[in-house]
């Protein structure tokens, strides 16, 4: 019996000791319902309304909204199937370059190119997951991250794709050229890509996979088709990327084979877990925070923070580094749920129960992280 | 770009790469051996292991400079405080980010690996800024300057040392308690704490001696290069090295020597022979062809044993 079925067991008001030290949750009607809102109006006024309009900081909130999506198409594979792809950058590519080189070379329309980007990176990704299909765990990882190298030296270098290595144009139309209703665009797409791993989950396809990801044998002696659901899910998730991609594409306006490192996969993985694996909101809140924390460190008026701890430029340059990689090594040691792990106690204490950072949904560090509220991952 | 690891200037199509990529792959089969040796007896892909190595690296540079708060010392002194820095390195990570996560899913251990990685490059930038530093040499000159062959007296320690660290890590590992006591710990901890192995302690021990085997690829691949900037091990040397030993059988230290310089001939042949037009970054392509044939042929790599 876990924590959660014994607070969610216990009568009400009841003082019975528990083994975890928690009060249980009083109940308070729909009035549980105002400190949410008192959080969630203001928040949806400020990303719907003020964002657009400002002149500084809506590039870095688009940013943020097409990390999220990648966030989202990574975590079907992290959280989900559990395999580490340390190569998501290169679907992301995939899908950066097929849109830039449709709509600038071959002229094709724009919405068009959305699903082309999406296609080809769906592509990209059911070969790697048929490569997945008889390597998996460590291997994988290197695998992946190997061919994440190999698009960024190989492909994204080929002239004819970058413009002679000056990199491929990629010009948005003139109904969508205010960054301002460009942000809105992705945060639609956002919005769609949610929903669509909300369906996910729910659908067979998703119990599917979560029943992969806790036991791959027990799933298969259930009748689960372990290799098909493995191929849905990283077709879908190359799907996700390859359309951020090409979203980020129209986002630069320009599109070089080396914004598609190394660091830019490890940053995806990093988001995600430190958003918290199988967390849609986790995984949103950290992939947008891992896409403005340049931004805050350098551009915001910090200025306290610039003058009395940044003070050289090698400081400056390298702080995102060191506390996006400290707060990933927080995460895991302390807390494997990641931000959704800490939204949970700071929701839990809004509802009257004693504020616990570390309490986990499913206790066992077995488990690690993937095992988060949101998704109905059990330990 | 990992190319030419070693800049040499090469006409030559087959012999001259060849030598430059044994060379280059002596440095990936030394990485590889500390990678191995961590997957030995954690199970565990270390994706620090190359920043283990650019630590020492940037512990010599200071040490031989002074930076300010350290007494300058001479290179053999410098050397040897380098190496220190990166087994205390390797020490605090298995300490703080290690033991915590002894009983998580090996995925989980991956990932926190990568992180200290970046967070290793982090400080070092704080330290030295992005800029590369000048790094000495420990002999300067060549052993052989022919027309289109060129072998430095850098490149002969970087093979030498190499050979002698598999051999004696294999020897370790079949012939000492010690090494034997590792391997126990990584098949079943609980058994051998009853028989009165601290695992702790076992853990400690493997992650020094793989902090040190960085520590000594990495200064010998900044000795070769000349330069040493934040993250340049793992830039340049982690990818091959993770391909060398698995090529090798991730589980065998010999395997990892030889894959390194199987490794590193295959890269340098390729990326001289197959022009960028045709195929852009042919090196690293190579790789992954090599990494892939291997895993789907060969799982076990060329000398592992399935366990």
């Amino acid at each position: 019996m876990t924590a959660l079925d014994e607070r969610a067991g216990a009568p009400e008001g009841t003082d019975a000791p528990d083994p975890h030290g928690e009060r249980p949750g009083r109940d308070f009607g729909p009035v549980r319902w105002v400190p949410r809102l008192l959080v969630l109006v203001p928040l949806a006024y400020w990303i719907l309304f003020h964002i657009p309009n400002t002149e500084s900081y809506v590039a870095v909130a688009t940013d943020a909204a097409i990390y999220s999506i990648v966030g989202l198409s990574l975590n079907i594979i992290i959280g989900y199937t559990g395999q580490l792809s340390l190569g998501h950058q290169g679907f992301v590519g995939v899908g950066a370059f097929t849109a830039a080189y449709a709509l600038t070379v071959q002229g094709v329309p724009f919405a068009v190119t959305f699903v082309l980007a999406g296609v080809l990176a769906a592509l990209f990704a059911l070969v790697i997951g048929l490569v997945a299909l008889r390597i998996t765990g460590l291997y994988l990882a290197l695998i992946t991250l190997v061919f994440g190298l190999a698009l960024e030296t190989s492909l994204f270098e080929v002239p004819e794709f970058t413009n002679q290595g000056g990199g491929q144009p990629a010009v948005r139309p003139d109904w969508l050229f205010d960054d301002g209703r460009y942000y809105l665009f992705c945060l639609a797409f956002l919005a769609a890509a949610v929903y669509l791993d909300y369906r996910l989950l729910k659908s067979k396809v998703g119990r599917a996979l979560l029943a992969i990801k806790e036991n791959e044998r027990v799933a298969e002696a259930f009748g689960v088709n372990v290799t098909l659901y493995k191929l849905i899910a990283f077709t879908l998730s190359g799907t996700l990327a390859g359309v951020a991609g090409a979203l980020l594409a129209f986002r630069i306006g320009i599109v070089t084979g080396s914004g598609f490192g190394f660091f830019l996969a490890l940053t995806f993985v990093l988001m995600t877990v430190v958003g918290g694996l199988g967390s849609r909101i986790g995984v949103i809140a950290g992939s947008s925070l891992f896409a403005v924390l340049d931004y805050i460190l350098t551009q915001t008026p910090v200025k306290v923070a610039e003058e009395f701890i940044f003070r050289t430029d090698a400081l400056k340059q390298f702080a995102p580094q060191f506390i996006g990689a400290f707060l990933l090594l927080l995460t895991l040691t302390q807390f494997p749920g990641g931000i959704a792990q800490q939204n949970k106690a700071i929701l839990d204490w809004l509802h009257g129960k004693r504020f616990n950072p570390h309490d986990l949904l499913h206790p066992g560090k077995e488990s690690g992280p993937g095992t988060v509220e949101g998704s109905s991952v059990r330990a | 770009m990992t190319d030419p690891v070693l800049a040499l200037s090469f006409t030559g199509d087959i012999a001259a790469p060849a030598v430059q990529g044994a060379i280059s792959g002596a440095v990936y089969g030394l990485l590889g051996l500390g990678l191995v040796l961590l997957y030995k007896s954690n199970k565990v892909f270390n994706f620090a292991q190359g920043e283990f190595g650019t630590c020492a690296a940037f512990g010599t540079l200071f040490a031989i400079s002074g930076k300010g708060f350290l007494p300058e010392m001479p290179l053999a002194v410098a050397v040897l405080f380098g190496l220190l820095v990166g087994v205390a390195v390797a020490l605090l990570t298995e300490r703080l980010v290690v033991r915590p996560l002894f009983s998580a899913p090996k995925v989980t251990l991956v990932v926190a690996s990568a992180g200290v990685a970046l967070l290793l490059i982090a400080v070092q930038g704080f330290l030295q800024g992005a800029e590369p530093g000048n790094f000495p040499a420990l002999k300067g000159g060549d052993v052989i300057n022919a027309a289109n062959i060129r072998l430095t007296w850098q490149g002969l320690i970087i093979v030498f040392v190499l050979a002698v660290l598999a051999v004696s890590s294999a020897l370790f590992f079949s012939r000492t308690k010690t090494g034997t006591a590792i391997i126990a710990v990584s098949q079943e901890p609980t058994a051998t704490s009853l028989v009165g192995i601290s695992v702790a302690r076992t853990s400690m021990l493997t992650w020094g001696l793989a902090g040190l085997l960085g520590g000594i690829a990495g200064i010998l691949l900044s000795g070769s290069l000349g330069l040493i900037a934040p993250g340049s091990l793992t830039g340049l040397a982690l990818i091959p090295a993770f391909t060398a030993a698995v090529f090798g059988g991730m589980t065998s230290l010999p395997g990892a020597f030889l894959g390194g310089v199987v490794i590193g001939v295959v890269e340098a042949l390729a990326s001289a022979n197959i022009p960028t037009d045709v195929l852009p970054g042919a090196g690293r392509v190579t790789l992954f062809a090599t990494l892939l044939l291997v895993l789907l042929v060969r799982p076990q790599g060329l000398l592992g044993k399935t366990a």
